[in-house]
């Protein structure tokens, strides 16, 4: 099942970059730069999704206690948070050549940066417990409640004017050709599937250094 | 529910006294505040015309950073002798410790917000007796302390206590810095009421949410 997660995402993401490259036309106004805008969609798409399946995990974790569902939890913060940086510095990139700024502090920029540094509060606090139980309790509680404040910042910064580009829902104000439409889809669709094969790898990877590190302690204690 | 209540109010009565007895927490928090006010009069060169901008949000930062001092120790002194395993075996319903510590908290905040706005108003010369930006602030600290109260809890029992805290709770309070500076500020300026309410909703509905939240999940920061 890993193994064929594992390649199809590999292919996937060939093809999503081969169709970047030489499917998807030039962008008329933005020129080349406005390819990082198909990476850029995918992984803000699974930062975004990454941390939902986070809150998921936690509240599974909570009814059951078992704690491979806190191992799928915090793996899926630590991907989550890789990827939402990546759209983050290729929204950067993008900003320069459209806005003529690095930086703006618009919306989105501001919350999915806010966004960041809850995941990265939750993953210090996450290593800073020791006890396995307690930790996987911390973990479900901060991803909780971080999940269920990261709206109301998006709503009080757009509370302030926004420029960044609404791809979904009213005003579409980026007129996609069909060629860019499929490229942006065959990209969120590759990035997800490596979403997928990576928690289930990460989760995996915690689980055995867990038993390792159960089993050095007995034999310490003998 | 009658019994719940009723151990709410010895909960905090008891905090309560404990602090009177030795003001530990509240001379720290007020000094920490006054030299605040100091520094950020030479840090942000105050003078009389930018003063009326950035009052709301001098004022917001230096509770905040102040009041991370006394939730930093809200509970720790459960933590000598084993003090929290008998509070959590005396208290049948564990919500009721939450919601007491959240209440002892937010009534520091209230005593600081007192203290602190005669004392700005005096160094800066500008009234801010002004009953609703009060309000605003009273708000903005259940927010702070419904949802610091939580953390706090879980970062007493970490590797790297007090020094958690600000990291973890900072980005949750994203929203309510933002409406109380927001708010508070456009009471200050003489605003209308309709370009402000929308920010008091944005508070009430985040005060809701979090102590909701608080109330829910408060039994697995303590349980074993």
């Amino acid at each position: 099942m890993l193994r064929i997660l594992s390649v199809l995402a590999g292919v996937l993401i060939t093809v999503a970059f081969a169709m970047v490259l030489f499917y998807a036309p030039i962008e008329l106004n933005m020129g080349l730069v406005q390819k990082v805008f198909y990476f850029h969609m995918a992984a803000a798409w699974v930062g975004m999704l990454a941390f939902l399946m986070a809150v998921i995990f936690a509240i599974q974790f909570l009814r059951i206690r078992d704690l491979k569902w806190d191992y799928l939890e915090a793996s899926s913060v630590e991907i989550g948070l890789v990827f939402t940086l990546v759209a983050n510095f290729s929204g950067m990139i993008w900003a320069k050549a459209a806005w003529n700024t690095w930086w703006t502090w618009d919306p989105r920029l501001t919350t999915t940066t806010i966004m960041a540094f809850t995941y990265i509060a939750y993953l210090l606090l996450w290593r800073g417990v020791d006890d396995p139980q307690k930790r996987a309790q911390f973990g479900a509680i901060y991803a909780i409640i971080g999940f269920a404040t990261v709206p109301l910042t998006f709503f009080s910064a757009r509370l302030l004017r926004t420029i960044h580009p609404i791809l979904i829902g009213a005003g579409m104000d980026m007129n996609l050709t069909p060629e860019m439409l499929h490229t942006m889809i065959v990209s969120v669709i590759a990035f997800t599937v490596l979403y997928s094969a990576l928690v289930i790898f990460r989760a995996d990877i915690m689980t055995r250094q867990e038993a390792h590190k159960d089993a050095h302690l007995i034999e310490e204690d003998y | 529910m009658k019994n719940w209540f009723k151990t709410v109010r010895t909960l905090v009565w008891k905090d309560l006294v404990q602090e009177w007895r030795s003001r530990d927490m509240l001379t720290a928090m007020l000094a920490f505040a006054v030299l605040a006010l100091f520094i950020f009069n030479y840090a942000m060169e105050l003078t009389p015309a930018n003063r009326a901008e950035v009052a709301s949000g001098t004022l917001w930062v230096v509770i905040l950073f102040a009041g991370t001092l006394g939730l930093n120790r809200s509970f720790t002194a459960e933590q000598d002798q084993g003090c929290f395993d008998g509070l959590v075996m005396a208290v049948p319903d564990l919500s009721a410790i939450y919601v007491a510590k959240a209440i002892t908290n937010f009534l520091m905040m209230v005593f600081l917000t007192v203290l602190v706005i005669p004392l700005y108003s005096v160094l800066y010369n500008q009234s801010m007796f002004i009953l609703s930006f009060f309000t605003v602030l009273l708000l903005g600290s259940w927010g702070y302390t419904a949802a610091g109260t939580l953390i706090s809890g879980m970062t007493v029992q970490t590797r790297m206590r007090d020094l958690l805290l600000p990291i973890l709770l900072f980005p949750l309070l994203m929203p309510v810095n933002m409406a109380v500076v927001k708010a508070a500020g456009g009471i200050l300026a003489g605003l209308p009421a309709s370009e402000i309410s929308v920010w008091i909703r944005l508070l009430v509905v985040y005060d809701v949410i979090v102590s909701v939240v608080g109330v829910m999940v408060f039994e697995y920061v303590i349980q074993e």
